[in-house]
């Protein structure tokens, strides 16, 4: 992969062990990533640094900080080209299921998936790539 | 029915002689015998006394026997009355039946017939007065019943538990006004048949009981979510009600309201998975570390791994100190504390902890003051608590306050009550952040807590030792100025006993 096809993807969580070990995983498969700590830092990062897909902890500062910070950046006329996957751990807290699979459950959630944590990285890597390969053949 | 009890008779006649024959011939055999000689003294003993026999002569000059008679009857329906008379008679015999007589005696009579007439006379008597002893006793027993009924009515009435009673065909046929309540009816007709009006699963109960049609010792127990919108929940149990000879009755359905019960668990449960999702997180990090580790194709340096090893230390030991906190408050929750309540002095107390944190305080290069009216006087608790409240909250100081602060203690008594008043110059709290400050595990998120380590326990933890003391802990704080905690402690709590020999004992908890 040439550096300036690189794709470089924004991770936010507050736990700041998680995001360091994630950040680990997802460069060792061959993608940049830039990190925030709250949806405040993301919301900056994801201004100046133009990733090209986001990664974020549903539970932060608040309960359904994820979900916020998701529809913030797809309301984004840049933002709302690029994938964003949410993490959650309420599939053990509530009991519920929380998916982005169909479409209806996308439009409802606005983002393109959610992922349980502990997050299995190869299962993220594949739907990043298979989101990217869907754009280059659109294009 | 004859017993050995001799008659007390009474004999009312003018006739002086007579009056005296009879009596000695009536002595002779053992009777108790009074005389009156005119009509009048024969009223006045007749109706103070009650006499097994009046013998009364019929012809007296004042007033005439069959007016004693009525008069004595009167007073005494068993009195067994004998008619004296001279002039016997048929028409006489009838005249003295009519008016309550039990017989009459001819005049003169010889001791054989005497004898004889207050023989039956007696007899009678006695049979008189058992039949109101057994109607006397009827009454009574009847009077028990009614009044146990009554009674019966008002304690099913008035039990909180709803009591529904129906017989094998399905029909009501007792109830209470809390069985109307938690059935949702307005009212029961007694005998309608009722299964079609109860919630479905209650119906259900029953019918598991009166499809088997006899009597087992079995009951049938359900819960029942009655009303979604304002949070009813209610046990209902039915058991089967015998006849004398065993066999099926009908059924009885207790339902008992358990909404308390039921919220207590869902707190319970909620506060179980916030436990385990702050139980997870330490746990997750340590275990995301190993797998770098061990994940040979994730290249990692040796600063790196050293820095990660840390890392997870830390996170083990705040995942010890919130297991340590979670004991306490379980401990304190099951009021399994053993505290030694003993007069205390605070000022020493507080010297203690700061002199612990002078490591901290010289970090992070803070002032620290400490003011103290004199003459403080002593408070009634546990040396621990008291310590490791005012713990919590030096440290709290510290850690929220910012570089070169400061850090005002403030320390004064009234008469009732001791305060102590602890002020940071640090980052403050918003007001939603106010709110939750006592919840379990809450802490304030943002990027100036980022670094701050903490359970989220410390602060209830404080609340219920200051709260088990009787105090009262207020916050006042200004995002971004700083905060202050006032805590005041009753000087002598109604909880304690007085002093004895510096040491006091607890009353109740």
């Amino acid at each position: 992969m040439q550096s300036d096809e690189t794709k470089k993807i924004l991770l936010v969580d507050d736990d700041v062990d998680l995001l360091e070990q994630n950040k680990i995983l997802i460069e060792s498969k061959g993608y940049k990533v830039i990190t925030a700590e709250n949806s405040k830092e993301a919301l900056e990062l994801f201004k100046t640094q133009k990733p090209d897909a986001a990664v974020i902890d549903l539970i932060m500062e608040e309960h359904d900080s994820g979900f916020i910070l998701c529809y913030k950046i797809k309301k984004d006329e840049r933002g709302k080209n690029i994938p964003v996957f949410i993490l959650t751990s309420a599939t053990y807290v509530t009991g519920f299921k929380f998916d982005a699979s169909t479409e209806e459950e996308k439009e409802w959630i606005k983002c393109d998936g959610m992922l349980n944590k502990p997050v299995v990285i190869d299962d993220l890597v594949q739907r990043l790539e298979s989101y990217f390969k869907l754009e280059e053949s659109k294009a | 029915m004859q017993n050995n009890r001799k008659p007390k008779v009474l004999i009312v006649d003018d006739e002086k002689a007579l009056r005296a024959g009879t009596k000695r011939l009536l002595a002779s055999e053992g009777y108790e015998v009074d005389t009156a000689e005119n009509g009048a003294e024969g009223i006045k003993l007749g109706t103070s006394c009650d006499y097994d026999i009046a013998l009364i002569d019929l012809k007296m000059p004042d007033i005439d026997g069959i007016q004693v008679l009525q008069k004595i009857i009167k007073a005494f329906p068993n009195t067994v009355c004998i008619i004296a008379t001279g002039y016997a008679s048929y028409e006489t015999a009838i005249e003295a039946a009519k008016i309550g007589a039990f017989s009459y005696i001819p005049k003169p009579f010889s001791p054989e017939e005497i004898f004889q007439k207050l023989k039956e006379a007696f007899y009678k008597r006695q049979i008189l007065l058992e039949a109101e002893k057994l109607k006397k006793e009827r009454g009574e027993r009847l009077l028990e019943v009614a009044f146990e009924k009554t009674r019966l009515n008002t304690i099913i009435n008035s039990i909180t538990d709803g009591l529904l009673v129906v017989n094998k065909e399905g029909q009501a046929v007792l109830y209470n006004p809390s069985a109307l309540k938690y059935l949702q009816l307005d009212n029961i007709k007694i005998e309608e048949y009722i299964l079609d009006k109860l919630h479905p699963e209650i119906t259900g109960l029953i019918n598991k009981i009166l499809s088997t049609q006899k009597f087992e010792h079995k009951s049938y127990s359900t819960q029942i979510d009655l009303n979604r919108e304002h949070q009813i929940f209610v046990e209902a149990t039915s058991s089967p009600v015998p006849l004398p000879n065993g066999s099926l009755a009908g059924v009885v359905v207790v339902i008992k309201d358990i909404t308390g019960l039921k919220k207590l668990e869902i707190l319970k449960s909620q506060f179980v998975s916030m436990v385990s999702h702050e139980l997870k997180a330490p746990i997750a990090a340590v275990y995301g570390y190993l797998k770098l580790f061990s994940d040979e194709s994730i290249v990692i340096t040796k600063e790196q791994e050293k820095n990660y090893i840390l890392r997870s230390q830390g996170r083990l030991d705040s995942l010890l100190k919130m297991v340590n906190d979670l004991l306490d408050i379980s401990r304190m929750e099951m009021k399994k504390v053993n505290r030694e309540i003993k007069a205390l002095k605070i000022l020493p107390i507080i010297n203690s902890v700061i002199e612990l944190f002078q490591n901290e305080l010289k970090g992070k290069e803070i002032f620290l003051k400490l003011n103290s009216s004199e003459n403080i006087p002593f408070i009634y608790a546990d040396n621990d608590e008291i310590t490791r409240v005012i713990t919590n909250l030096i440290s709290n100081a510290i850690k929220y306050n910012r570089p070169g602060g400061t850090i005002n203690i403030n320390l004064d008594s009234t008469a009732s009550y001791l305060s102590i008043e602890i002020t940071d110059t640090g980052i403050g709290m918003k007001q939603q952040e106010k709110e939750k400050l006592f919840q379990e595990f809450f802490r304030a998120k943002n990027e100036m807590t980022r670094d701050i380590n903490g359970t989220g326990l410390g602060l209830s933890i404080v609340k219920r030792i200051i709260d088990f003391y009787a105090g009262k802990i207020e916050v006042e704080s200004e995002f971004g100025k700083g905060t202050s905690f006032k805590i005041n402690l009753p000087l002598r709590s109604g909880m304690f006993k007085t002093e004895k020999e510096g040491q006091i004992v607890l009353n109740e908890i």
